[in-house]
């Protein structure tokens, strides 16, 4: 038995100028795309909302759109969709890897990469990588479109900058055309499924030019501008490496709750971030561990 | 007689596939919440104590009862009576004042699940809120720290604990938190430490942990218009239950005739299922809406808060040793968190109070196992019921002092292990057992004397290797019984009507293979019924790892008591000789005629017809019991010794090979090797199956499961988002499971029990290694990866501190 | 609330319902539908013993409102059994004793399930994650890997 005790209504748009309709009439709604998030809450009673709008049948959210410019990925695409791309794994492997990172498969097929965001909670895994990735939120109101840099996007726990009478319908980001080596280091209390304690993804760019960012470390995911500075153009080596851990706990301001005490999480930022430059210069040669290898 | 020798065994020793195992691989099988009981069932809601500790003043309804659908709202004051079942200590609401955080105040019957949960919330309960007591030391009050009774509280969780009745071999204390104080006192234990060369002393800290079964608790309770009250409980006890439900609702006029409890299959019990917790309030509620079922689920946070939980420990060991790794004395004082109500709970106390030497001669012992009252939920029986909690600190200690002697681990725990006819701390003496076979097949299989060597290519690896021995023994009431009904159907196909649950362990088909070896019928002809009080007639509780041993006999002596009457017929009605007589492929045949035989189908119901017309026999009926008549638990209060209070032990050692990262503390296990005594293995890949299972579970105590309560006492993690149980991405790469078989004299075909014995060992096994590996002792459980790169930062400390 | 009506494709055959809003498909499946299959273990996607298939893939039922399976197939492992006949991998979970208490096993048959139709040839680490949203506390999951790998053995087999 998994009663939710509160009662709304339920709409299922087909098309996005129904859903625009629906939110003007409603005026109070949630949206529901996978739902691995919300059922949960309404089970808690967390959230008692009047009105809840499947957005699942909008077919254009839908899709996965890879060009030589751009990744667009519809707010419906799920974390195992992502992962079964055949070019994701060679155009964005932080994202794939972030991907299969996430809960377990059958929680995959329904959980999607924008809930994930729209979420906002600080353990989220999607934050780290699209930092690095430099996406960007696509956002839609019945009146217009806008974009939101995905550093713009996370003003604090739970919360974002979409405002009322607004839906993301995708988030996208720059191909690279360059060469690059990635990996993303998740913290969890064993082997299988956890909330990260603490997070890192790392792109490793041509000329020794880096993108750090930092998960669950800090309320909302961090781009880690003084280590990145102090990495650039330098060539990798045990001394840079000790320098850079140094430097971690002036980007991240980890906190104690009962997955893991302050101290922990730093030292585990530094031991991630070591290992995280190791494996992303080694997977820029072509080398290093598989997609999906733990590497703590 | 002819009772065959173990070599020729048919069925018995074989790995019979499991009766259950149809039912639950293509879902059809029936656990309690997949009954359906009619449109007429009602759901049940259960208002708690957000408090640790209050004083319950008011409860007020009128919003809850004004919701449509709601039928009644249930005070608790309208069930003022206490229950338990080695102690009545426990209320089925609680009545003045509530002792933990979730316990019942009061309950909503609703005619929707949803409906009953929104009025409960709205259900207002004014409290004034008591400063809970979290902690045994603070239970346990000023000055007892090396003595439990000598200390004062400053609060009594249980002020009439001295009008509580309970089992005579418990012993509580007047104005304290102690709801029973086990002493064992054996040789001079003064004597004992100043023959020592060396005195080891240490502090061992083991916390509380859930069962996490996967299905949760259910009940439902119906009281029919004729009277009848009829639980439907998910439960590994239902005999007991309904003596438990007597008592509780006796004074509403209920004996033992006028209840019964059914119970389908157990989705997982590991002792959280056993005795009475959440059921009673099926049974309770029912009495207030006769006619209508009324169904009380659990949901997960429940399931952790308010059932039985492993109780916690503090463990103060003190060990005496000679050069020679001799033990000369052993004094341990182990203070249990037992929380709020302890009516089951004490008996663990009581259980690893006697055996709390672990698998060693000792001569000189002192230990004092005490029971404490918390405001924490009430602790209760557990796979393992004490034997992992204090061994956990023993065979750290025991690792300990090998180390600190230079003496080899295995080597240690040779010299003192416990040997056949040796005399136990309360007086009795050890029984057959294969400890010291287990112990060098373990050693072997692990490679224990060879050293794991680096892998430079992985620095910051190290690996270690840890070793530990294991005992326990059922921990029962001195009476506790099994009985089974056997009985023909015209094809000669048998039902056993037997009351122990198949929770799991495969136990429906274990008893079908005893049956079959005795009537020669292949076990896929031999079923094993669910149990109703009704039907199948007694067992007392499906925990202690006892029911391969004491309901097998059961249904050994019921298979044999058939077989005689099967034999007795054949002579009377066919004159055949009966000394020859005996039973083949579903026939009756004789040594004397090798060409005659006669199938059982023949005349199992329906008896022979003589020459006369007239007809001989009847359908056949077996009946066996099974009660030891050697066990008591009388004992001296002051030194616990006399009587027999555990009727064997199962013994065994486990050993680990693992590798720990340095810098991160995680742990990689690549072989584990465990091996028990079973005295025979009935079913050998249902003794592996119990193996690898509790092996996983005890790792999960040691490296995962990490219960948090905050500082008012609230279960922060009642969920597996934060109490982390293992996935199939945690289980060690290779696990070697070996069978030791010493013969159980009194055991069915020799067996004993093992369900529980596969996770003793584990937690100190794994903390062995760590030692091993890092020269680090954690102290405490769990020994998650945190702990244990804060150790090593700690012990980096303390190496830099010397060098200065 | 207003209940919705809806159409399910069902273990293959066509089937329609009135739904409440705040009523989970595995709630509606096992109290409504009468499939008791699926298992609630922790209502919040953790445990995994209310995996089934939604448009072919495992999903946990319990984080579903029953008015999403509209227009969609949903498979229980009642629906799995043709005529009532064991998959290879039932049978494989059979002979290997790989289950106890048999709570998670419909939830984990049906994730294995998911596993080899993907791929046929599995090794032990993806057998591994494919059970991993599956929590089992008997068996310690040894005989169920061993069961998955083994599958082939029970193809084609009476």
């Amino acid at each position: 038995m998994s009663a939710i005790v509160s009662e709304f209504e339920y709409f299922k748009p087909k098309t996005l100028s129904v859903v625009f309709e629906l939110m003007t009439k409603l005026q109070d709604y949630v949206f529901l795309a996978g739902g691995t998030d919300l059922i949960c809450h309404l089970k808690e009673d967390i959230v008692r909302p009047t009105n809840i709008i499947d957005i699942k049948e909008i077919d254009e959210l839908k899709k996965i759109n890879l060009t030589d410019d751009y990744l667009t990925l519809g707010s419906l695409v799920t974390f195992s969709q992502i992962i079964e791309h055949e070019s994701l794994k060679t155009c964005f492997p932080l994202l794939v890897e972030a991907s299969m990172t996430v809960a377990s498969g059958a929680v995959r097929n329904r959980a999607t990469m924008v809930g994930n965001i729209c979420s906002a909670v600080p353990c989220l895994d999607s934050g780290a990588p699209l930092m690095v990735y430099e996406a960007e939120v696509v956002v839609k109101s019945s009146k217009a479109e806008r974009i939101v840099p995905i550093h713009e996007w996370f003003l604090g726990p739970r919360k974002t900058a979409l405002q009322k009478g607004e839906i993301v319908v995708a988030l996208r980001m720059k191909n690279l055309s360059s060469k690059q080596g990635g990996v993303y280091v998740k913290l969890g209390r064993y082997t299988g499924e956890d909330l990260a304690q603490a997070s890192v993804a790392v792109l490793k760019l041509t000329q020794n030019e880096y993108r750090v960012s930092f998960g669950s470390l800090s309320p909302t995911p961090l781009r880690a501008k003084k280590i990145e500075a102090h990495l650039k153009g330098k060539v990798l080596d045990n001394k840079l490496i000790e320098e850079v851990k140094a430097l971690v706990e002036k980007e991240i301001t980890p906190i104690t709750d009962i997955r893991a005490t302050k101290e922990y999480r730093l030292h585990m930022a530094k031991v991630m971030m070591e290992r995280a430059l190791k494996a992303s210069t080694e997977r820029l040669e072509g080398l290093g561990p598989k997609l999906g290898t733990a590497l703590i | 007689m002819n009772d065959k020798n173990n070599k020729e065994l048919k069925y018995v020793g074989k790995n019979v596939v499991r009766k259950d195992g149809k039912e639950k691989v293509t879902g059809a099988a029936i656990y309690i919440d997949d009954i359906d009981f009619g449109p007429n069932t009602l759901y049940a809601a259960i208002v708690e104590s957000p408090h640790a500790y209050a004083k319950i003043n008011s409860i007020d309804a009128t919003e809850a009862e004004k919701i449509p659908g709601v039928v009644k709202v249930v005070m608790g004051k309208q069930f003022p009576y206490r229950f338990g079942l080695y102690m009545h200590d426990r209320y089925i609401f609680a009545q003045d004042r509530v002792r933990f955080v979730g316990e019942q105040v009061a309950a909503v019957i609703a005619r929707d699940p949803r409906i009953a949960k929104r009025a409960a919330k709205l259900v207002k309960v004014d409290y004034t809120v008591l400063k809970p007591i979290l902690d045994v030391k603070e239970a346990l009050g000023v000055g007892s720290e090396n003595n439990a009774e000598a200390g004062i509280p400053k609060e009594l969780v249980h002020p009439e604990l001295k009008d509580y009745q309970h089992v005579p071999w418990f012993f509580p204390k007047d104005n304290t938190n102690i709801a029973h104080f086990r002493k064992i006192r054996n040789g001079d234990l003064e004597a004992g430490f100043k023959d020592a060369d060396f005195v080891f002393e240490d502090n061992y800290v083991v916390p509380r942990y859930a069962h996490c079964a996967i299905e949760i608790h259910g009940a439902v309770g119906k009281l029919d218009h004729s009277g009848r009250l009829t639980v439907w409980t998910s439960s590994q006890s239902p005999h007991t239950q309904r003596h438990l439900f007597t008592q509780a609702l006796a004074p509403l006029g209920f004996t033992h005739n006028d209840i019964r409890v059914i119970s389908p299959y157990v989705g997982g019990g590991f002792g959280g299922k056993a005795g009475v917790s959440m059921e009673i309030l099926a049974a309770a509620l029912a009495t207030t809406v006769p006619g209508h079922p009324v169904k009380v689920l659990w949901s997960r946070e429940q399931e952790f808060y308010n059932t039985y939980q492993r109780q916690g420990v503090h463990a103060k060991i003190k060990v005496g040793v000679k050069k020679d790794g001799t033990i000369t004395a052993l004094e341990q004082l182990l203070y249990w968190d037992a929380g709020a109500y302890v009516e089951y709970g004490a008996n663990v106390v009581n259980a690893a109070g006697l055996s709390a030497t672990g698998p060693y001669h000792i001569p000189n012992v002192k230990i004092d196992s005490v029971c404490v009252y918390t405001n924490l939920p009430p602790g209760g029986p557990y796979r393992g019921f004490g034997y992992s909690e204090f061994l956990f600190g023993l065979e750290s200690h025991m690792d300990e002092i090998a180390k600190k002697l230079g003496m080899d681990a295995v080597e240690f725990r040779l010299k003192n292990a416990v040997r056949e006819g040796d005399k136990l701390a309360y007086g009795a003496k050890m029984n057959p057992n294969g400890l010291i076979e287990a112990i060098s097949k373990v050693r072997e299989e692990i490679k224990w004397d060879e050293i794991d060597k680096a892998d430079p290519s992985r620095p910051h690896i190290a690996k270690g290797k840890g070793f530990a021995l294991f005992w326990k023994a059922p921990a029962m009431p001195p009476n506790s019984s099994s009985s089974c009904f056997l009985k023909f159907n015209e094809d000669a196909s048998v039902n056993l009507l037997i009351s122990a649950q198949e929770i799991g362990q495969g136990y429906h088909t274990v008893m079908a293979q005893i049956a079959a070896e005795i009537l020669q019928i292949p076990p896929e002809k031999i079923r094993s019924e669910l149990p109703d009080t009704d039907r199948n007639p007694y067992e007392w509780q499906t925990v202690a790892s006892h029911i391969t041993w004491s309901c097998g006999n059961a249904v050994k002596n019921a298979a044999i008591d058939a077989r005689e009457q099967i034999f007795d017929v054949v002579e009377r009605a066919l004159g055949k000789k009966r000394e020859a007589l005996y039973l083949e492929d579903e026939c009756v045949k004789s040594t004397e005629e090798v060409a005659w035989s006669v199938p059982l189908k023949n005349f199992i119901i329906d008896g022979f017809m003589m020459k006369d017309g007239t007809w001989r026999g009847g359908p056949i009926i077996g009946r066996g019991t099974f009660m030891p008549e050697f066990a008591s638990a009388l004992s001296d209060p002051e030194t616990g010794v006399g009587g027999k209070p555990n009727v064997h032990y199962t013994v065994g050692a486990a050993a680990v090979t693992i590798e720990v990262d340095r810098e991160t503390g995680k742990i990689k296990i690549p072989k584990a090797v465990l091996a028990v005594d079973c005295g025979k293995a009935l079913n050998p890949d249902l003794v592996r199956g119990q193996i690898t299972g509790g092996l996983l579970q005890g790792i999960a105590t040691v490296l995962y499961e990490d219960m948090r309560f905050n500082e008012l006492g609230k279960l922060m993690n009642a969920n597996f988002t934060d109490y982390k149980i293992p996935t199939a991405l945690d289980v060690p790469e290779e696990i070697v499971p070996i069978i030791i078989e010493t013969a159980q004299p009194d055991g069915p075909f020799g067996a004993r029990g093992v369900g529980e014995h596969t996770m003793i060992p584990v937690a100190p096994m794994i903390g062995n290694a760590v030692k091993n590996a890092l020269c680090v002792r954690v102290k405490s459980m769990p020994i998650t990866a945190e702990k244990i790169v804060m150790a090593l930062q700690e012990k980096n400390k303390e190496e830099n501190k010397e060098k200065i | 609330m207003k209940k919705k009506e809806i159409t399910i494709t069902l273990n293959g055959e066509n089937r329609t319902f009135e739904f409440e809003p705040n009523l989970t498909l595995a709630d509606a499946l096992r109290d409504r539908v009468g499939l008791k299959s699926l298992k609630c273990g922790c209502e919040r996607g953790d445990c995994g013993s209310c995996t089934i298939f939604f448009d072919g893939r495992s999903v946990k039922s319990c984080l579903i409102l029953a008015v999403e399976a509209d227009g969609h197939e949903v498979t229980t492992l009642e629906g799995l059994m043709i005529k009532g006949k064991l998959t290879p991998i039932q049978k494989s979970t059979l002979k290997h004793n790989a289950f106890q208490c048999g709570f998670c096993a419909p939830g984990m048959i049906i994730a294995a399930t998911e596993l080899i139709r993907k791929n046929p040839n599995p090794h032990k680490e993806e057998v591994c994650e494919a059970i991993a949203g599956n929590l089992c506390r008997c068996t310690g999951y040894s005989p169920i890997v061993d069961a998955i790998l083994d599958y082939k053995n029970f193809e084609g087999k009476e």
